[in-house]
């Protein structure tokens, strides 16, 4: 009896041994490979050659074009109809100010750590416990599910400081990524009056704010009349969202064995 | 919350040390102290000794996640500040020297390296805290409030600041932040006296921009000795560049498979760098990168990568250390004073440290390795545990580990599930008792009393008592779950196992209880959840499970309950959400978003209960070890209830009869009553029916109040310095000694809490025989040993032991003898009579009647409830002034004025005059001279006060107190100021008016 669960112990031992020396191994290159191909979605920019970054345009619904730039729109050309009045408001970034998407970037690095870590244990590296296994592929995964959320979850803004528009002086303009979705939302404002009865609420922060929402900028009070929403689809990050699900899960499957 | 209530914890950490696999380190400017974080969140305090030992002293308790960084934060030495952030964007302020949390904050972003910096604007000095993490900014904060001040920011590209360093030349008399980003351009930028005025949130943009190809780089330092070069370390090469031009001097490869992780400058001509796995190299610097050399800079612009410059000498691991799960966190400290220590520390994930004394040339073994277990395994008597003494192993030296656990305050008893499978019920403060004081106790096995539940196969793994969280509940039901897969329903009160549910495919790693407004069905349900990534919801009134859901990819984190639509929420750890239909168990919803992290139910909740214990566990993998939490207020209420709930002295006597007799004679009662019983005592007699009712149902009775308090006052009199008063305590008033010095905790702010771990007597024991000049040995600190650790601690002992003591002194004979013990003779090895008439018997003499009805009966009981309240109120003298004189000032941490006054109008009385007194005994003690220094110390804090005299209308309160030696004081005290210390001040009369 008791030799045969020795038996069976040894057995398991060597398993997990086996686990531990070739199958890990196996699963943490699989998760490189999709991390690289990731990675490879997100241009880096080498120091000194950022302008050599593949420019990317983007059409944005029926409106006009963007031109993305690793993660900096670089140009754009957008035209939007305004509400009541049939004025055709204009948009266009001056050559020496991009808008940075910080959303891209904060991602980019952190599958680049997850990377890192990754490559510190190549093939030659023998692990010699489960316990250090688990630790890594923790490491791993937290790095990837705040790249993650980086993207899903665009950071919500108070209004007043939400970038302000570069030229007309009653708009406000927002860049973000949803998901993978490219995202610009256009604030038309208007004046309250200084001393106005109506109830002044000042909005909080939010994703999206609402015609009627109102704020208090440079002691001017503004409120909210229009809001046009437009968005188009980053095809290369719909691809990196599906790869970090997919590395999600041989990560966390091996953590379980 | 913690802010109001006096409450204080005592730690039982148990044999096995916490986890803590360290993820950053400290080691404070003066040697005095080495910090590291862990990735669970704590902070463990290393006290460092000038023969470089580092005994651990406290645990500090708060960070919801891993901690990313540690720096110190001011920069006087009196008081010793610390800054710590986490993964998850909490920081914290730490007081070191007794572990209070002064501040704290989260922001959206986690940081990953913080410096302290010191602005000196005029003869001012403001301390500020640079930041640099996961955002590409360096976040300028004020090292006291933690407040964004303005940031440093990139006009080309800006990216995440991966590693940055602070330097001070004498040269330019400019202080110049040096950073590398992660993509690998180092930023400059002047950080000068009127950058620290701007308030304003204008950024301040780069001095500098400039490629330097360090990819992944994990620190820049600057050399303090030359003031010439920076170290500059990446994973696979380090760098050094000219600090002036930052023009590369030197580029060296790093070995085959290994990567650098950090380094620093040892002396003007080396370098140290060390590796992921541990090892340390020094290198000399070739003579291009010395700024004294003929050759500096003679190869700018030619440097030959893979020149390996001279390799020194290797500090490798010790080959006997344990394996490793991550890369162990190094750090060189140089101290700028006596005795010049050049360091070299390590923490790894065994909570491990090690020193090594850095020699300039021939290598030196470790000076210093300890670990959090190994200085647990050193301590003699041992650490103990809640229940040790009913866990003891036959053949084995370690207890039984108890994996899981839950109070019942209602009942006093603690419920433990172990790793063996068994469930023990015991009283909470008997066993507390016997883990922590002596007595006769000890001589007894077994003790105390409690009961043995078996029915797990394996490791209990979580414990619930349904009815504690709502009386919907049947109230004898008992939920645990185990590793086997199984659920199990227990009767608690006669020990039987009900019902086994084995639904799960995996190990059950929660229980819960659904919320109150769920469909009735549901609302008898435990909610289950296994690490098979299912849950389920098992009726414990239908003993049968209504719905498993078990479609879940990823580990379940978290369970969110919305009854109004019959919804579960089940939250995974990849952020994805499943919304669950809870009566058919049809999957509603699939969302993906972001879950907002949950507390795993680490910290205490607080209740109204005198004693809560709190299970506690740093990692999922450890044992529990035990909070004892005090609640001096509750404490006090529950006394004066029970005290009120005596027979009232001013009644007839047949009515204080009817009493002796019910408790002499139990068979009598139903007849006794019935003559002689009025309205007032039928109602009593009514709630001691159904106590008398729930009790018989429970394992033991004892008075839950009295042994509370008991275990409390012996566990905070500072025994050892009066041995008449400690012959009164322990003959009197039925205290106990404790064993050895109790670990205690402190919480502060906002529920930070920090806990002494057992090896604080070791740290303590020498500072206080360095102070006295005398070998000290463990007993010689027991009970007075606590007054002499912080001022923090100090000031909350003696409010808690003076506030109990005059509660206990107007109570009517109030004293513990005879409480202890009371329930012995239900167990061997005392034999003989029925459960209930020796218990009777015993219980009798200890709750005799008030003073008038003894003085009636003209016998010696007046007597020793007169010695009882002159026991208390020695006890409360001694406190209150006696305690400096008595211990010494070497060996006693006055209390906090300010602690004091904000307790001036505490809610609770005893614990306001309790804060008076000691408030006016403090003042006393500390002469005028203190009390100009006090003055002069708190007045820029309250620059208006004249104004606030004068008018009445104002919410501060003035109080005029009478200082004997001659010197009027008049107390601020603001009711409605929030800030924790600039709202009160002392004025001398003289200064004032």
């Amino acid at each position: 009896m008791s030799s045969a669960s020795q038996v069976e112990r040894a057995v398991l031992e060597e398993e997990f041994n086996w686990l531990l020396r070739e199958e890990v191994h196996s699963v943490l290159k699989q998760l490189q490979d999709v991390l690289k191909e990731a990675s490879r979605r997100f241009a880096m920019p080498s120091p000194g050659l950022e302008s050599q970054l593949k420019q990317e345009n983007f059409i944005l619904g029926s409106e006009g074009v963007l031109t993305l730039q690793g993660e900096a729109l670089t140009q754009a050309d957008i035209n939007l109809k305004m509400a009541k009045s049939s004025q055709v408001l204009h948009f266009q970034f001056r050559d020496d100010k991009h808008w940075k998407l910080q959303q891209i970037q904060d991602a980019r690095n952190h599958v680049n750590q997850a990377l890192h870590l990754l490559n510190c244990r190549d093939d030659s590296y023998h692990f010699k416990t489960g316990a250090e296994v688990n630790k890594l592929m923790d490491a791993v995964m937290l790095q990837l599910t705040r790249a993650r959320n980086r993207l899903t979850t665009p950071a919500s803004l108070t209004l007043p400081s939400s970038p302000p528009s570069a030229d007309a002086g009653d708009v406000m303009v927002n860049f973000y990524i949803n998901l993978s979705k490219l995202c610009l939302t256009v604030y038309q404002l208007h004046v309250l009056p200084p001393n106005t009865t109506k109830n002044f609420k000042p909005a909080g922060s939010s994703v999206l704010h609402n015609p009627g929402a109102m704020f208090e900028l440079n002691n001017n009070r503004f409120e909210v009349s229009h809001v046009h929403k437009v968005e188009c689809v980053l095809p290369w990050l719909s691809d990196t969202l599906v790869f970090f699900t997919i590395s999600l899960q041989p990560a966390s499957s091996s953590k379980t064995r | 919350m913690s802010g109001n209530n006096l409450v204080l914890p005592i730690v039982l950490w148990g044999r096995t040390a916490p986890t803590h696999c360290i993820s950053s380190l400290l080691v404070l400017d003066d040697c005095s102290a080495v910090i590291t974080g862990c990735h669970d969140g704590q902070i463990c305090l290393w006290d460092m000794t000038p023969e470089l030992q580092v005994p651990p002293r406290a645990m500090l308790f708060g960070h919801t996640s891993s901690i990313t960084c540690l720096a110190k934060a001011n920069a006087c030495t009196d008081k010793q500040y610390i800054v710590s952030a986490s993964e998850n964007g909490e920081m914290c302020l730490w007081d070191v020297n007794d572990g209070r949390c002064i501040e704290f904050s989260k922001l959206a972003c986690a940081h990953t390296d913080i410096q302290f910096y010191q602005f000196t604007i005029g003869t001012q000095r403001e301390g500020r805290l640079l930041c640099n993490g996961h955002y590409p900014e360096v976040l300028v904060l004020d090292a006291s409030s933690l407040e964004v001040l303005y940031s440093l920011v990139s006009k080309i590209s800006p990216d995440w600041i991966s590693a940055m360093s602070i330097i001070r030349s004498h040269r330019t008399q400019e202080d110049t932040v040096v950073a590398v980003s992660v993509t690998g351009i180092l930023k400059v930028w002047i950080i000068t006296a009127e950058v620290s005025r701007m308030q304003d949130l204008d950024p301040v943009f780069e001095e500098e921009s400039k490629p330097i190809q360090c990819q992944n780089c994990q620190s820049i330092s600057f050399c303090h000795f030359t003031q010439n070069s920076l170290l500059v370390v990446c994973s696979k090469y380090w760098r050094v560049f000219d600090a002036g031009d930052y023009s590369l001097l030197c580029s060296v490869p790093s070995e085959a498979d290994q990567g650098w992780t950090g380094g620093d400058f040892i002396s003007a001509d080396k370098v140290i760098v060390w590796t992921e796995d541990g090892c340390s190299y020094i290198y000399k610097l070739p003579p291009s990168c010395l700024s004294a050399s003929e050759h500096f800079r003679s190869d700018v612009g030619k440097t030959r990568e893979g020149a390996v410059p001279p390799l020194i000498y290797k500090i490798a691991d010790q080959p006997d250390k344990k394996l490793l799960i991550c890369p162990p966190v190094t750090r060189f400290f140089f101290s700028r004073r006596e005795p010049f220590h050049k360091l070299l520390i390590q923490g790894d994930s065994e909570g491990r440290l090690s020193m090594w004394n850095v020699p300039d040339s021939t290598p030196l073994p470790v000076s210093c390795t300890l670990s959090l277990q190994e200085s647990f395994d050193g301590l003699m008597p041992v650490s103990s545990g809640i229940i040790d003494q009913l866990s003891a192993q036959p053949g084995k030296e370690q207890p039984i580990k108890v994996t899981a656990s839950v109070y019942i305050p209602a009942q006093g008893r603690l419920v433990c599930g172990r790793e063996d499978g068994s469930i023990i019920l015991v009283p909470a403060t008997q066993t507390a008792i016997v883990q922590l004081l002596q007595g006769e106790h000890m001589l007894r096995r077994g003790w105390p009393p409690h009961r043995t539940l078996r029915g797990h196969r394996n490791k209990v793994t979580c414990v619930l008592y349904p009815y504690q969280v709502s009386p919907r509940y049947d109230q004898r039901a008992l939920v645990s779950g185990g590793v086997d897969f199984s659920v199990i329903v227990w009767d608690i009160f006669t020990g039987e196992m009900k019902h086994i549910f084995c639904v799960h495919g995996g190990e059950i790693t929660q229980l819960l209880v659904p919320p109150e407004n769920c469909s009735t069905r549901v609302q008898h349900c435990v909610c289950s959840v296994a690490s098979d990534h299912s849950v389920g919801l098992l009726s414990l009134k239908e003993r049968k499970c209504i719905m498993l859901a078990s479609r879940h990819l990823f580990p379940i984190q978290v369970i969110k309950w919305r009854p109004a639509d019959d919804y579960l929420v089940v939250g995974c750890s990849d952020g994805s959400v499943y919304v669950w239909q809870m009566d058919t168990g049809t999957p509603y919803l699939n969302l993906l978003c972001v879950l907002y992290y949950v507390l795993q139910g680490n910290l205490p909740k607080y209740s109204h209960n005198a004693l809560v214990v709190q299970a506690m566990k740093t990692n999922v993998s450890d044992p529990d070890m035990h909070v004892l939490f005090f609640d001096v207020e509750a404490v006090i209420i529950q006394l004066l209830t029970e005290e009120a709930q005596r027979p009232n002295p001013t009644l007839v006597s047949p009515r204080a009869c009817t009493r002796i007799f019910k408790q002499v004679k139990e068979t009598m009662k139903e007849t006794i009553k019935e003559h002689l019983l009025d309205d007032d005592e039928e109602e009593e007699e009514e709630q001691r029916r159904r106590e008398e009712k729930s009790k018989s149902l429970s394992l033991l009775e004892y008075n839950l109040t009295m042994d509370t308090a008991k275990l409390f006052m012996s566990c905070l009199h500072a025994w050892g310095l009066n041995q008449q008063l400690d012959l009164i305590c322990l003959e009197r008033l039925g205290m106990l000694r404790p064993h050895c010095p109790i670990s205690f905790g402190l919480i502060s702010r906002g529920g930070h809490m920090s806990l002494m771990l057992p090896t604080f007597k070791e740290s303590l024991l020498r500072k206080l025989s360095v102070a006295t000049g005398r070998k000290l040995t463990l007993s010689d600190i027991v009970g007075k040993g606590t007054y002499g650790l912080s001022r923090a601690v100090t000031t909350q002992h003696l409010l808690s032991v003076i506030s109990l003591a005059n509660t206990l002194m107007g109570m009517t004979n109030a004293t513990f003898v005879g409480e202890h013990m009371k329930k012995a003779p239900t167990r061997p090895p005392r034999p003989g009579g029925t459960p209930e008439s020796p218990r009777r018997g015993s219980s009798a003499p200890q709750s005799s009647p008030p003073p008038q009805a003894h003085i009636k009966q003209g016998l010696a009981f007046p007597v020793s409830t007169l010695f009882c309240v002159e026991g208390w109120s020695q006890l409360a003298a001694m406190h209150c002034v006696m305690l400096p004189d008595l211990l010494g000032l070497d060996k006693y941490r006055p209390p906090l004025l300010e602690m004091l006054a904000r307790r001036w109008q505490d809610r609770c009385l005893e614990v306001r005059e309790a804060a008076q007194a000691l408030l006016l005994a403090e003042l006393r003690r500390i002469g005028v001279s203190g009390r100009k220094d006090t003055i002069d110390l708190w007045a820029p804090y309250l620059p208006q006060y004249v104004d606030t005299v004068s008018s009445r209308e104002s919410p501060t309160k003035v109080k005029c107190v009478n200082i004997v030696n001659g010197v009027n004081f008049l107390i601020l005290i603001n009711p409605y100021e929030h800030l924790e210390e600039a709202s009160w001040c002392f004025m001398s009369s003289r200064l004032s008016l």
